[in-house]
């Protein structure tokens, strides 16, 4: 009796884990377009790593990379879930397709960090961490893009690529704070599903 | 709006493209985009635009949808153009005015990559347009067996990409819906300082995390239900059948290799 009890009860999380990242790779769509459904006029917002970066919180290292993994090949696969509902198989080839790579390690790094400090303050610094990470991976992968597939020439520098995004960096170190914050709030509140 | 959130771009037909089975249609992109980089001299380009205009017209995909998918890219397109333009001061002057020069060699480079990328984006665009989602994901499924070893849960991985497709119409509604549930309560996102709105998000984004949180649930037990325990011994409702035009496109794609080697100076 215990024993299948408890066959059961570990085949129920690993499908309720399964379910779960899935939907979250789910959410991520709706996270990278929620700027189309708040009718917001001018500044369009995307909270592509706000998402990312509670996947990590809420999923933990290993299912919150997954859970960007499936992300970044439903959209591979042509589904409009990139932001402005972009996807299909050309996403990759885009220099941009950096920062979707690096959702899977923002995630992963994000969990990493909060399973040894489940605290307030370590829930910001993971966010923290994971914009940085996020930065840092797509600029690099969006410099060594235009490299090779565009042959750039000497006149296109390593700081002509980070000059062009020093512009949303204030923005994103505010909602990573705010993904911290929120994600320690949310936890509890999922908890019970988890 | 709910059709392309299920299918994507996907066009469906019944053109030799749209008969290709996934994988071979993924390896032959794969391919692809390797072999592109051989390309670079007139002639190789010209092999590899020709090609490319041979595989748009065995798709029998309307240029008005490829031309569509090049949007998002046009931007950067131009700005590679210029780049080589402006930037790559190699040859004979061709032309100055002020302190803008363009060079014999810019303008060459600028055209050759400019060729290079409509030509990586018709092609990676014709895979979305001929091919299924859904069909990708099983061509993904197989392609990507071999991670196995190095542990990547590749059932898993196939499995929840089916999920998250279902589940992408069912999100988009309910977050249409709590959105109009939270105005109808005088939540205002829609003006105010850009820290104002990211605040009214959260009113938003905690019910959607919530009911999304429980419809996994309810999910996970209707898949148990019916008696779902892993992929061990699963058997597949689609099977993926490789005949003879697949491995006639990939051999077609060893003979262009072979050809730009033997043309690229």
């Amino acid at each position: 009796m215990t024993s299948s009890t408890a066959t059961r009860s570990t085949n129920h999380s690993r499908t309720l884990q399964l379910v779960q990242t899935a939907m979250f790779a789910a959410l991520m769509m709706v996270g990278a377009n929620i700027s189309s459904f708040l009718i917001i006029g001018g500044v369009p917002i995307t909270l592509q790593t706000f998402f990312a970066i509670l996947a990590g919180l809420l999923l933990g290292k290993r299912n919150g990379a997954i859970a960007m993994l499936v992300y970044a090949l439903i959209g591979l696969a042509g589904l409009p879930v990139f932001a402005g509902f972009s996807g299909g198989f050309d996403t990759i080839v885009s220099p941009t397709f950096g920062f979707i790579v690096s959702f899977i390690l923002v995630a992963y790094f994000v969990g990493l960090i909060v399973e040894k400090y489940p605290t307030k303050v370590g829930f910001v610094i993971a966010a923290l961490v994971g914009t940085a990470i996020n930065y840092l991976f797509g600029t690099n992968w969006m410099y060594a893009a235009y490299k090779v597939w565009a042959a750039a020439p000497e006149g296109f520098t390593y700081q002509m690529a980070w000059a062009w995004m020093a512009v949303p960096l204030p923005k994103d170190l505010l909602l990573a704070v705010l993904a911290g914050l929120f994600g320690y709030r949310l936890r509890p509140i999922i908890q019970k599903y988890l | 709006m709910m059709e392309k959130m299920i299918f994507g771009r996907y066009i469906p037909g019944d053109s030799f493209v749209h008969k290709l089975d996934p994988r071979s249609k993924l390896v032959f992109v794969f391919l692809f985009i390797a072999i592109v980089f051989l390309a670079n001299n007139a002639v190789t380009y010209a092999v590899i635009l020709a090609f490319t205009l041979v595989t748009i017209l065995l798709s029998r995909i309307r240029l008005y949808f490829l031309i569509n998918g090049l949007k998002p890219i046009l931007f950067l397109l131009i700005f590679t153009f210029l780049l080589h333009i402006f930037f790559t001061k190699e040859g004979d002057l061709l032309w100055k005015w002020q302190f803008i020069e363009v060079y014999e060699e810019g303008l060459r480079q600028g055209i050759f990559i400019s060729i290079r990328f409509l030509v990586l984006v018709f092609v990676t665009s014709i895979l979305t347009l001929t091919t299924s989602p859904i069909s990708i994901t099983d061509g993904m499924e197989v392609l990507l067996n071999p991670f196995k070893r190095f542990k990547l849960p590749v059932h898993e991985l196939a499995l929840m990409m089916s999920i998250s497709l279902r589940f992408i119409p069912t999100l988009m509604d309910e977050t249409d819906k709590i959105l109009k549930a939270q105005m109808a309560r005088g939540s205002d996102i829609s003006t105010g300082s850009i820290k104002e709105r990211i605040k009214a998000v959260v009113p938003l984004l905690i019910p959607l995390f919530v009911s999304a949180f429980k419809r996994a649930e309810d999910l996970a037990v209707a898949m148990e239900v019916r008696g779902y325990r892993g992929g061990e011994g699963r058997t597949r409702y689609r099977q993926l059948k490789w005949d003879w035009r697949d491995s006639l496109v990939i051999v077609t794609l060893g003979i262009l290799a072979l050809l730009l080697w033997w043309l690229r100076s």
